[in-house]
């Protein structure tokens, strides 16, 4: 009986969070049309698209990796959403939290990445692997901040449990991370940036070089899944870095809780596309230096300042 | 330390300038065997004792008080052998010189290196 | 018995009477000649065995009727006869070996070399100082009359030379005999005492000494003696090395008495030059006799060197050191010398024509290894027991001069082997000469004799220490089964062992028995792939297997190190039959060796340990001193291929044979973990002041993105794997340097998971490389639909590899960070998530380049990997998958084995493990990630239901259209950018420091060998000024 409830609670739970993502998406594209001077598609569009994907008569595979590929990169999407406990003392939003601490969800996140990379590398097209090259050595270069951020609050807060982490930033608005270790934010910002994979750091899908790179064989449903995944996987993204440095979502009303998660991700959010919209993208190698030099030093103050200060 | 062994240390001193800037193979063996004729010198004037006579037993020295009238023996004796194997050294190095001689057709030491480092 | 005065009589008399023998028929004075040789071998043998075994006195031989000092006297004792019957042994057998040639030539070499012999043993026996200069004379010009025996033209001048050299170092000595005579009035060394040399006098002492040490060849004042070595007739130089030196060593041995103590001072610090140096120059040789003439002369200064520093040593250690170092000169250089007269070619590469005879090729391994100092021959335990000595005797630049030259001589010896082994053969296979082939035989018998006698007799090793050896034996008695068969041997000999060793492990024994034991077991599957006979494979590998377990239950320095040793040789012959391994298993053994020195000198700096009990728990109660654990870390940090000393473990690993691959990444590394921990289990109660091991910890780190950015960077699938091999080793040591409990958990979690996935991932390689004979990644593409099972071993290995949950990485990664972040190194903690993140680089191109993207059309054919290939990696994959389901299955055992030594700082409720930082619950993790993952596999196979199959290149592809795969398959480079990004980083830094550091030694070796510049005169020049600063420098 419990099972069964706790897979009804992760269900409402992935539900709303797709619909979020999916909706953050659809803003994030009219916003960007907008900046380009376009009117941009309907806010919604990203919920069309789905369906659109689906509904193709033909689905062209080109082996069993390439068809597990979306699954991997949608179920790295579940597990990483379901291992960050969304609003602080939720049931139904607390998912599975219990399975492990914010070490297991930086490392769920690779799930996803390295079985589309997978079942992209599959198909045969050398823009999958270009772009896949592109990704990961790209990942490995945000990671250093973004670690160091994590290494760092983790010292601040004694602990790498997100729950604990969130409930340590209660009270006032001047005792989240934000505030307290405005370093280590900087640094994981700038490495959300590269995680995002907006300009400059859009060298994955870079339309103009590898026309949307990995996915470029994902027809039919394949791509269907990799649009819903993109919702969830973006709102679990922008919730750990709520959850982490800009004070949880919490409140007693579990609909205000959810509206504090959103307004929080939004803004999130669009500190990415904002960036985004105003820079033009880098190449390859710039990125991994960008990110190996100044967010780098800046998460090991992060580090110094909260060890030793 | 007497003339003698001066003498001898003198003519070590040639022999070894003989060994060390002759280029001939013959001239560097007069060499060494100048050099043994110093040591020999040397040995000889060790054992001597002003006034005093040959370590022979004769009509002359009765066994009795040889020890007093007679010079150290043993540097003697040690002499005659070491004499003898200068002389087989040296005729060694002259057979050597020979058959090298037959080889090459030359006694300059400086044609002799082909082996080296 | 019969006085030993006869075998001086009966060689003079026989000798001169050879020529009128020789008259009649040359087989009768043959037989008198060998019949002369074996008496004095019987004479002398009969009392050495007298002395040593029944207790009868020193024998003192009195001629002319009167004692001594009136008359000459000779002296017959245990050390007398012990060299006597090696030296006559030899002198034997090099007639033997000469025996073709003695049939031939001229009667007085006969005559010639039976008066060596007498010059021989009266110069051992004698007692006078002048009866020693006749000896020594009647010695030298029998010997430079010897010299012309092959009678080429070189021979000649170098016998010229030799002469030279020779009369001008005995002027030295008559010239000290008669002085000695003058001070003393006396010429019996018995009756002479160094009191007696005062001012002047001391000048006596000198010239006698200086005049033995000119005979012994010092360096620089002994080309005489390397053209000599070069130049004479095998046999006869053999004599030359090994009887003369020896007869004139002991000469040395005989006047040390009644030398001033700063006199012999200055003779060890020469010796241990002339070592240094001349092993040193040996390094630019391609001669072979002439390498062996740089190394003879190096032996004896070492000997010259031992002689001296073991002065004030227990009689025991005496006999060991000197007389270990003695035996093993003898043997190998005899032997080395006379391999060069079978093999008849001068240029070492050229030595790989002893392929043609396996004995021949296996009595040449068992000399080099000898010389070289490797167990289980005699020079080892010379060595262990000089370093332990002049460790405690504070000799310390000694010790590194005698080291240094040690691993000039591995360097160059092996560089020999290795070429021997390994390159092609281009000369012609000389026709084996019988009496040749029994001789070299014989030696190499006693060397082993030898062996097992110092093994047994003075260590009293058990048999289970033996068993490495022993294993190479009964292997090589049944090699000529097939090598299935020879395989299921070793995998049930393997299994009987680990059963039989079970009862001596507990805990962290048992811990890392699985990892050796069970891991070799598993490994060894793979190798029933094998067709053929493979010839001496099984038995090395047995021989390392048999090390790993050895390493654990060791409970002395001395058992750890002779396993240490045993399990190096055995992977370095391993390593040595990958094709192309040459290079890359000399590396890999000068690295070892240079570990192992460092490892020597640290244990015997370390405090004796007490009681029988093993290594790992008898340590916890010693304190090592810092010198210690700095060495030892070292050393370990070598074998474990850390971070600057790493550049022989991708070449070693890439070059071995498919099979072996796995054996040397997956457990050998493991060895230098076992032994960094071992340090560590010393260093959890008595830390050092300096925190050595916060720097280990560093250097680990480093060499965990190193490595990590290395495999990113390789085309070869073995290389990277290496280089990911060194990368996870990095992550272990740091792990261990942390020295705390949940820092020991993870690093055993990872060597335990790194076992697992490093074998499953290099079997896997093999057996693609088995199908597709390439290890050029690019070379391969799209091979999952030909290889499915290897696709997922390889699949499932670098998921486990990168750390992803569910599987059992993660726990690995989950359990380190949090020791780091708990243990407050943060930054160390930001190092490794990079080198993580990195690893993800070379773990996608592996994968991909091999398997996904376009099939080759050369691969179209190709077949699934040999089952044997496939069961290994399938229960390394089981492994994986219990310990990523179940994780309390290893994460409860390894708690308690670092409960022994710190409390536990992780509690364990169910599945759940909870640190002081944050939680982990590897089942629930596994079920969720089951759930998401199958959830949206269900939702895919109904929405698609049928999905459409597609050719090879039908693809979405702008522009041309793709049709060969070589240009569609991304593989080549493909980091590129991030090569670029790194800019002057990623310099190969460290391989260019250690490949100048040859360059340099090596040139610096050319540049010095340029003062024996092969004319006679200079050689003299040489002596004379040698003499001169020997005479400054001891203030005489």
């Amino acid at each position: 009986m419990d099972i069964i409830i706790r897979i009804l609670y992760a269900v409402i739970s992935i539900l709303v969070a797709t619909v979020w993502g999916l909706t953050l998406t659809g803003i994030v594209r009219k916003i960007y049309a907008r900046v380009h001077g376009r009117f941009g598609p309907p806010v919604w569009q990203p919920f069309l698209d789905i369906i659109q994907t689906h509904s193709r008569r033909v689905a062209i595979s080109h082996g069993y990796m390439f068809f597990l590929g979306p699954v991997f990169r949608f179920a790295g999407g579940l597990g990483t959403y379901l291992f960050i406990p969304v609003i602080l003392g939720s049931t139904v939003f607390g998912n599975f939290s219990m399975g492990g601490d914010v070490l297991l969800v930086m490392y769920f996140i690779f799930f996803g990445q390295l079985g589309m990379a997978l079942g992209a590398g599959e198909g045969g097209h050398p823009y999958s692997p270009m772009g896949i090259a592109r990704g990961l050595s790209q990942m490995s270069a945000f990671e250093v901040p973004f670690s160091l951020a994590i290494i760092s609050v983790a010292i601040q807060y004694h602990s790498l449990n997100i729950t604990t982490i969130v409930q340590a930033q209660q009270g006032s608005i001047l005792n989240w991370t934000l505030f307290t270790n405005p370093l280590a934010v900087i640094a994981a910002m700038i490495s959300l940036l590269g995680m995002n994979g907006h300009a400059p750091f859009s060298i994955v899908m870079a339309p103009q070089e590898i026309p949307i790179g990995p996915p470029i064989e994902m027809n039919g449903s394949f791509l269907g899944i990799l649009q819903t995944n993109r919702g969830l996987f973006a709102a679990a993204k922008l919730i750990l870095f709520m959850n982490l440095f800009f004070g949880g979502a919490a409140h007693p009303n579990i609909l205000v809780a959810l509206l504090i998660m959103m307004i929080k991700t939004f803004f999130i959010y669009m500190f990415s596309v904002f960036v985004g919209a105003s820079f033009p993208r880098f190449r390859p190698e710039q990125s991994f230096r960008f990110f190996l030099k100044w967010p780098t030093a800046i998460g090991i103050l992060a580090i110094l300042y909260i060890a030793y200060l | 330390m007497n003339l003698v062994m001066t003498l001898g240390f003198l003519l070590v001193i040639i022999g070894l300038w003989a060994m060390l800037t002759q280029k001939n193979l013959i001239k560097i063996i007069i060499g060494f065997s100048i050099i043994d004729t110093g040591v020999h010198l040397i040995i000889v004037s060790i054992g001597y004792i002003k006034g005093r006579t040959a370590p022979i037993l004769d009509a002359s020295v009765s066994v009795a008080d040889a020890a007093n009238k007679i010079v150290d023996p043993i540097p003697s004796a040690l002499v005659l052998t070491a004499i003898v194997i200068g002389l087989a050294v040296t005729a060694l190095m002259l057979t050597f010189v020979i058959k090298l001689y037959q080889k090459n057709k030359s006694l300059s030491i400086d044609d002799y290196q082909e082996l080296k480092w | 018995m019969v006085s030993p005065i006869y075998i001086l009589i009966l060689s003079l008399a026989i000798g001169f009477l050879l020529s009128v023998i020789d008259k009649t028929n040359r087989k009768f004075s043959l037989t008198a000649f060998y019949g002369v040789l074996t008496f004095n071998v019987l004479v002398i043998a009969d009392w050495f065995y007298r002395f040593l075994f029944l207790g009868v006195p020193t024998l003192t031989i009195n001629t002319a009727g009167f004692r001594a000092p009136v008359s000459i006297n000779l002296q017959l004792g245990v050390q007398e006869s012990f060299v006597l019957l090696f030296t006559n042994l030899i002198g034997l057998f090099a007639a033997i070996f000469l025996y073709k040639k003695f049939k031939e030539s001229n009667i007085s070499s006969l005559t010639l070399y039976l008066i060596l012999i007498m010059g021989v043993n009266g110069l051992v026996m004698t007692r006078d100082l002048f009866n020693m200069y006749v000896f020594l004379e009647i010695l030298s010009i029998s010997t430079y009359s010897l010299t012309s025996f092959g009678k080429t033209g070189k021979s000649l001048s170098a016998g010229f030379k030799y002469m030279l050299a020779g009369v001008t170092a005995s002027t030295f000595f008559l010239l000290g005999v008669v002085f000695i005579y003058y001070f003393s009035g006396n010429l019996n060394i018995d009756f002479i005492q160094a009191s007696q040399f005062t001012n002047y006098g001391s000048i006596a002492l000198f010239l006698l000494s200086i005049a033995i040490f000119i005979e012994l060849k010092p360096f620089p004042a002994n080309g005489w003696a390397l053209d000599v070595y070069e130049a004479v007739d095998s046999g006869i130089v053999s004599v030359i090395a090994v009887v003369n030196s020896a007869a004139i060593l002991f000469l040395f041995y005989k006047i040390m008495p009644i030398l001033p103590e700063r006199f012999l001072n200055v003779f060890g610090i020469a010796g241990v030059i002339t070592f240094l140096f001349s092993n040193m120059l040996a390094l630019k040789q391609k001669k072979a006799k002439r390498l062996l003439g740089y190394s003879s002369i190096g032996q004896v200064g070492l000997l010259v060197a031992s002689l001296v520093f073991t002065a004030n040593a227990p009689q025991h250690l005496i006999y060991l050191i000197v007389g270990g170092f003695f035996i093993n000169h003898l043997i190998s250089k005899a032997g080395l010398f006379w391999l060069s007269g079978i093999v008849k070619h001068e240029n070492i590469s050229d030595w790989n024509v002893l392929r043609g005879n396996r004995s021949l090729l296996i009595l040449f391994g068992i000399f080099l290894f000898a010389l070289a100092g490797i167990p289980p021959f005699a020079g080892f335990w010379a060595k262990w027991e000089l370093v332990k000595l002049l460790v405690h005797s504070k000799m310390l630049f000694a010790l590194s001069a005698i080291l240094l030259g040690s691993l000039f001589e591995i360097i160059f010896l092996f560089r020999w082997f290795t070429l021997t082994v390994k390159s092609d053969i281009a000369a012609t296979i000389p026709r084996w000469d019988a009496s040749k082939i029994f001789s070299t035989s014989f030696l190499g018998v006693i060397a082993i004799f030898f062996a097992a006698m110092i093994m047994k007799v003075y260590y009293g090793f058990s048999l289970i220490h033996i068993l490495p050896v022993l294993a190479v034996l009964v292997i090589d008695i049944i090699d000529f089964l097939p090598s299935k068969v020879k395989g299921l041997l070793s995998l049930l000999a393997v299994l009987a062992y680990g059963y039989y060793i079970y009862p001596f492990e507990s805990n962290i024994q048992l811990f890392f028995g699985i990892i050796f034991i069970v891991g070799s077991a598993v490994n060894i599957i793979s190798t029933l792939n094998r067709t053929g006979k493979s010839e001496g494979f099984y038995g090395f590998l047995l021989m390392m297997i048999f090390s790993f377990g050895n390493l654990i239950i060791a409970t002395n320095y001395l058992e750890f190190f002779l396993t240490w040793e045993f399990m190096t040789i055995s992977s370095f012959l391993l390593i040595l039959r990958g094709k192309q391994a040459q290079k890359a298993s000399l590396m890999y053994m000068i690295f070892s060796t240079a570990g192992a020195y460092l490892m020597m000198v640290g244990f015997a700096f370390a405090p004796q340990l007490m009681g029988n009990s093993p290594l790992v728990i008898s340590l916890a109660n010693v304190q090592l001193p810092l010198i210690s654990i700095i060495l030892l870390s070292i050393g370990f940090m070598i074998k474990s291929g850390s971070l600057g000393v790493h550049i022989w473990l991708p070449e070693a690993h890439a070059e071995a044979e498919a099979d072996v691959s796995s054996f040397i990444s997956a457990i050998l590394l493991k060895a230098g973990v076992f032994g960094l921990l071992l340090v560590g289990i010393s260093y959890v109660k008595f830390a050092p002041s300096f925190d050595i091991f916060y720097w280990v910890g560093w250097i680990g780190v480093l060499t965990a993105i190193v490595g990590a950015f290395l495999a990113s960077f390789q085309e070869d699938a073995k290389r990277l794997l290496a280089y990911s091999s060194m990368s996870q080793v990095g992550y272990i040591v740091a792990a261990i340097a942390m020295v705390s409990h949940l820092g020991w958990v993870s690093a055993l979690y990872l060597a335990f998971n790194h076992m697992m996935f490093k074998s499953a991932l290099f079997i896997a390689v093999a057996g693609i490389y088995y199908r597709t004979h390439t290890r050029n990644m690019y070379e391969m593409g799209g091979l999952i639909k030909k290889m499915p099972l290897s696709y997922i071993t390889v699949l499932i290995s670098i998921i486990a590899v990168s750390g992803v949950p569910p599987l059992s990485g993660f726990g690995a990664k989950w359990l380190i960070y949090t020791a780091f972040i708990s243990n407050g190194w943060y930054l160390q903690a930001g190092v490794l998530f990079f080198a993580s993140a990195v690893s993800f680089l070379y773990l996608y191109r592996i994968i991909h380049s091999i398997f996904l993207g376009q099939l080759k059309y050369e691969h179209q054919d190709i077949k699934e990997a040999p089952v044997w290939f496939i069961i290994p990696q399938y229960i390394f994959l089981g492994g994986i998958m219990a310990i990523s389901a179940f994780p309390n299955l290893i994460i409860k055992p390894l708690n308690k084995i670092a409960m022994h030594y710190f409390g536990s700082s992780i509690r364990i409720d169910g599945y759940s493990i909870f640190s002081e930082l944050g939680h982990w619950d590897g089942h629930v993790v596994m079920l969720v990630t089951m759930g998401a993952f199958i959830v949206p596999l269900l939702i895919l196979l109904l929405l698609v239901g049928k999905t459409q199959k597609v050719k090879q290149f039908n693809i979405v592809y702008a522009a041309e259209r793709p049709e060969s795969p070589q240009t569609t398959h991304v593989a080549h480079n493909m980091y590129a950018h991030y090569r670029k990004a790194l800019g002057g980083w990623g310099k190969p830094r460290i391989w260019n420091f250690w490949h100048s550091a040859s360059e340099w030694t090596h040139s610096l070796a050319d540049y010095f060998r340029h003062i024996y510049t092969g004319n006679g005169q200079t050689y003299v020049l040489h002596i004379i000024l040698y003499v001169v600063v020997i005479y400054i420098v001891m203030g005489v």
